[in-house]
């Protein structure tokens, strides 16, 4: 017990986490995790952070990706969207995935150089989207559909033209993590359109464009 | 147990905020905010302002410290920062530098 390290339930950290122990997150994370040792994520965590670790077990939902020098193991009720990268990688029966997976012994090599940049990234999103990202992870397929379905009604107003044909792209939920710029634009009102989601803080109520902004694309319009 | 445990070898920097008891061994950077008690153990290092109940610090803070309940400054505790409590006690052989505010 002494020698476990445990994010509690009811624990919230946004940041980055960096060590060599072990450590076992049933709360929530927003930002980076990196650790040399192994890394549980239980059933009631909730990440929205980039994992990186020697072995990594997860339980709960997680957005962002995920990457480890030895193992990856989703276990029943583990909820991903994101890359997953790992020498080995096993998902079990019950586990929902939505990314890139790699494995072999090229995946344990590659995070290393992919990690870093995306680990930058990361808790600058995390500030501008915070709320949609973790609310995410709960679930992803719903937040999926009604950016698509959302579109015609909210977003054709609300967004910039220019990330109109950027939603079309196949995999719009594991994007904002290490996202560029469109990234936020899109979820949020995609979030917005689809309503509160069910799990986690509540939808953005951030303007997606800047006074202003609505009424030149109404005039263009 | 469902508290929030940051060992030795865990590093954090950025914002802690939990209803739960925390127990700090490792490194904390940033902000803690606790609705219970916080323990910072002997070895712990903590830069960070805290916000909690009850505290109990054996370890190095350096930050301001608010506790809603009483603050024990322990042998081998070093804190730099205002302290606001409405207790507090300081143990012989604990550093302590800083403003104490009782609400008197």
């Amino acid at each position: 017990m002494a020698e476990t390290n445990i994010i509690g339930r009811s624990s919230h950290i946004r940041g980055r986490i960096t060590g060599t122990a072990d450590l076992e997150i049933a709360g929530l994370v927003e930002g980076t995790v990196e650790i040399s040792g192994e890394l549980v994520v239980a059933a009631e965590g909730r990440i929205a952070a980039n994992l990186n670790a020697r072995r990594l077990v997860v339980r709960g939902a997680v957005k962002g990706d995920l990457s480890a020098t030895e193992a990856i193991v989703l276990e029943e009720g583990a909820r991903v969207v994101g890359d997953v990268r790992a020498p080995r990688i096993a998902i079990a029966p019950g586990a929902l995935l939505r990314g890139y997976v790699q494995t072999g012994q090229q995946a344990a090599a590659a995070p290393r150089a992919k990690a870093q940049p995306a680990a930058a990234a990361a808790p600058r999103t995390t500030n501008n989207v915070r709320p949609t990202a973790a609310a995410a992870p709960a679930r992803p397929a719903p937040a999926a559909s009604t950016a698509a379905t959302a579109r015609p009604a909210a977003a054709q107003a609300a967004a910039p033209s220019r990330s109109t044909p950027a939603r079309t792209a196949p995999a719009p939920a594991p994007a904002p993590v290490s996202s560029n710029h469109t990234g936020p634009a899109r979820t949020t009102s995609g979030n917005a359109g689809g309503g509160g989601a069910k799990a986690g803080p509540p939808a953005p109520t951030v303007p997606v464009l800047k006074k202003g902004a609505r009424g030149t694309l109404q005039k263009r319009r | 147990m469902a508290s929030t445990i940051i060992g030795a070898g865990i590093t954090i920097e950025g914002e802690i905020t939990t209803d739960d008891e925390v127990v700090v061994q490792g490194t904390v950077r940033g902000k803690l905010t606790a609705k219970d008690a916080v323990t910072i153990e002997s070895g712990a290092v903590v830069e960070a302002d805290i916000v909690g109940g009850p505290l109990a610090v054996a370890g190095s803070v350096t930050g301001n410290i608010h506790s809603s309940d009483r603050v024990d400054l322990q042998p081998g505790a070093r804190v730099v920062g205002n302290v606001k409590a409405t207790r507090i006690t300081i143990a012989d052989g604990a550093q302590f530098k800083g403003n104490v505010d009782m609400d008197v």
